[in-house]
């Protein structure tokens, strides 16, 4: 395992230069270049507001400190999609990690936790970005600089969900190989997730239906509650939650180093 | 110290008819029913043995299927052997399918970078490095343009020119140099020429006989996955020129006004073998 970190650092410049060789292609022919990343939560979260806010008017949720109830339910939401978007993207695009690295695989044996990284760097640098500009927002709505001073807490979460998603990355990149239904599978599931779980509702939703274990046995409602909770609200939640996010990021690393350890000497033969 | 040694080698990759595997098909095996993709299995290589150390520049040659690429994956570590012991020492740069590991979107001065990062480089060395590879691998403005506009023959300069750039210690080529033109081709030479005195270690696929002769003071014969033949090249060339049928006999030197005359086919070897038929 060791060794296994040791090489992915030696080969820092290289997984490093693709990440950015990624980034640059693929905003090459664009207007506004990685100003999409920006624009594209936004986007996505004032439509969703008009939506629900408006529309159908969804309350709920402690909009103290908020001069609006939408306002509550811009941040809620901006923040929400940022983290999801984060995770739902790395396991979707990691299921094609190895596949597309074929090239490489074929001509140097580097360890295989490169390439999921590569993917997961990438949409880490758009979460980054869209948390900063979400950060900025939920200050601009609430009129306050709460959210910039829990950012202490918000950052080394941040860090663990990168760690998560590699993992996730990981976990489909190989079984992809295996199956390449795997790829569709994520597609269809992570639809549904999106709706299981709290991103768009409040948890008080599914309490009330008494399906409220549904949201404590989600992970993905784990990471939102460490970042989302403390950005909205402006204070930290209970310490019990931050164990169980680096419980929950050191299981599902576990799993994937097993898996790579386990896999290594025979992906190749799949590819 | 570069080193290869090989104890008992073998590699068999079992593969099924079809590439993908369905679920239908999952379960169908684990219902223990008959399967429409059975799985199938190919022995590349068979109890290989090989050890090889400095200075030593391995010529391998054997028929189309032979073992000869899958020989240099093992050797390069992309195949883990099935059964076996590989043990090879010092820093492995391999030149294998030459489309291979180029980023095609990004241009000549990118993928030197790239290429060289994959091979263990780092930011530091390279800088001293970039334009003398650039230089020998004389694609001038070339460089500038994405690779996805080079011909062949550019990106086995250029792969080339990175790979033995980087001084590697083991230099696996894989019957890559063919695309280079005529002039590339004798700087390859000289600049393997040169690495080999530096008391480097090469394994090289070639299907030139002439190439092999030039450049290596060892050659392999593989068949079906053995080794038939290992020894000086002149000696393993001979036998498996005999071996193949419809090859010439080596014919006495043409006297010297003829020669003038007929100019030398680009590959002797294909020439010598259709020429009979």
């Amino acid at each position: 395992m060791l060794q296994h970190l040791k090489a992915v650092w030696t080969f820092r410049y290289f997984w490093m230069s693709l990440v950015k060789m990624d980034l640059r292609s693929r905003y090459r022919r664009s207007v506004l270049g990685i100003g999409w990343s920006v624009l594209h939560p936004l986007a996505m979260s004032a439509v969703f507001c008009l939506v629900f806010a408006e529309i159908m008017r969804v309350q709920g949720g402690d909009a103290a400190g908020y001069p609006a109830q939408w306002r509550w339910y811009a941040a809620y939401l901006l923040s929400g999609m940022a983290v999801w978007e984060f995770i739902r993207n790395s396991t979707a695009i990691g299921c094609q990690a190895l596949l597309a690295n074929e090239a490489y695989i074929r001509q140097c044996p580097l360890p295989y936790g490169i390439y999921p990284l590569r993917t997961v760097m990438g949409t880490g640098i758009h979460f980054v970005i869209s948390m900063t500009v979400v950060v900025v927002l939920v200050c601009v709505l609430k009129g306050a600089p709460d959210a910039l001073g829990v950012l202490w807490a918000v950052l080394p979460v941040m860090v663990l969900l990168l760690f998560f998603c590699w993992a996730l990355a990981t976990l489909s990149a190989f079984s992809t190989v295996y199956f390449h239904d795997t790829a569709h599978l994520v597609e269809v599931g992570s639809q549904l997730f999106f709706f299981l779980t709290p991103i768009m509702y409040t948890r008080d939703i599914l309490e009330k239906k008494g399906i409220g274990f549904l949201a404590d046995i989600n992970p993905v409602n784990l990471f939102l509650e460490l970042i989302r909770t403390p950005i909205v609200t402006g204070q930290p939640v209970e310490a019990h939650l931050y164990v169980q996010g680096a419980v929950l990021t050191a299981a599902a690393v576990g799993l994937a180093a097993g898996t790579i350890g386990w896999l290594q000497k025979k992906v190749i033969f799949q590819l | 110290m570069a080193k290869i040694e090989l104890q008992d080698v073998c590699l068999t990759f079992t593969i099924r008819q079809h590439r993908k595997v369905t679920l239908k098909e999952y379960l169908l095996r684990g219902l223990f029913l008959q399967s429409r993709n059975p799985k199938v299995a190919v022995h590349a290589l068979s109890h290989l043995n090989l050890t090889a150390h400095d200075g030593e520049r391995i010529g391998v040659i054997g028929h189309n299927g032979a073992g000869k690429s899958t020989l240099l994956k093992l050797l390069a570590g992309v195949y883990p052997p099935t059964s076996g012991t590989r043990l090879v020492e010092g820093k492995i740069c391999s030149l294998f399918d030459i489309a291979l590991g180029f980023e095609h979107d990004a241009s000549g001065w990118d993928n030197i970078r790239y290429r060289s990062y994959l091979l263990g480089e780092t930011p530091k060395t390279l800088k001293k490095k970039v334009n003398e590879i650039a230089e020998f691998s004389e694609l001038g403005e070339f460089l500038n343009i994405p690779v996805r506009y080079y011909s062949s023959g550019m990106l086995v300069r250029l792969a080339f020119s990175i790979s033995t750039a980087v001084e590697p210690e083991v230099l696996l080529i894989d019957e890559v140099l063919g695309a280079g033109d005529l002039a590339f081709q004798i700087k390859a030479r000289e600049r393997m020429r040169e690495m080999m005195a530096a008391a480097r270690l090469m394994v090289l696929v070639t299907h030139e006989i002439p190439t092999l002769e030039q450049i290596c003071n060892r050659a392999i014969w593989l068949q079906h996955g053995s080794v038939v033949m290992d020894g000086p090249p002149d000696k393993v060339v001979a036998a498996y020129k005999a071996s193949i049928p419809g090859t010439a006999p080596p014919a006495a030197p043409p006297p010297p006004g003829a020669a003038a005359s007929v100019p030398e086919p680009p590959q002797p070897h294909v020439g010598a073998l259709t020429a009979a038929a």
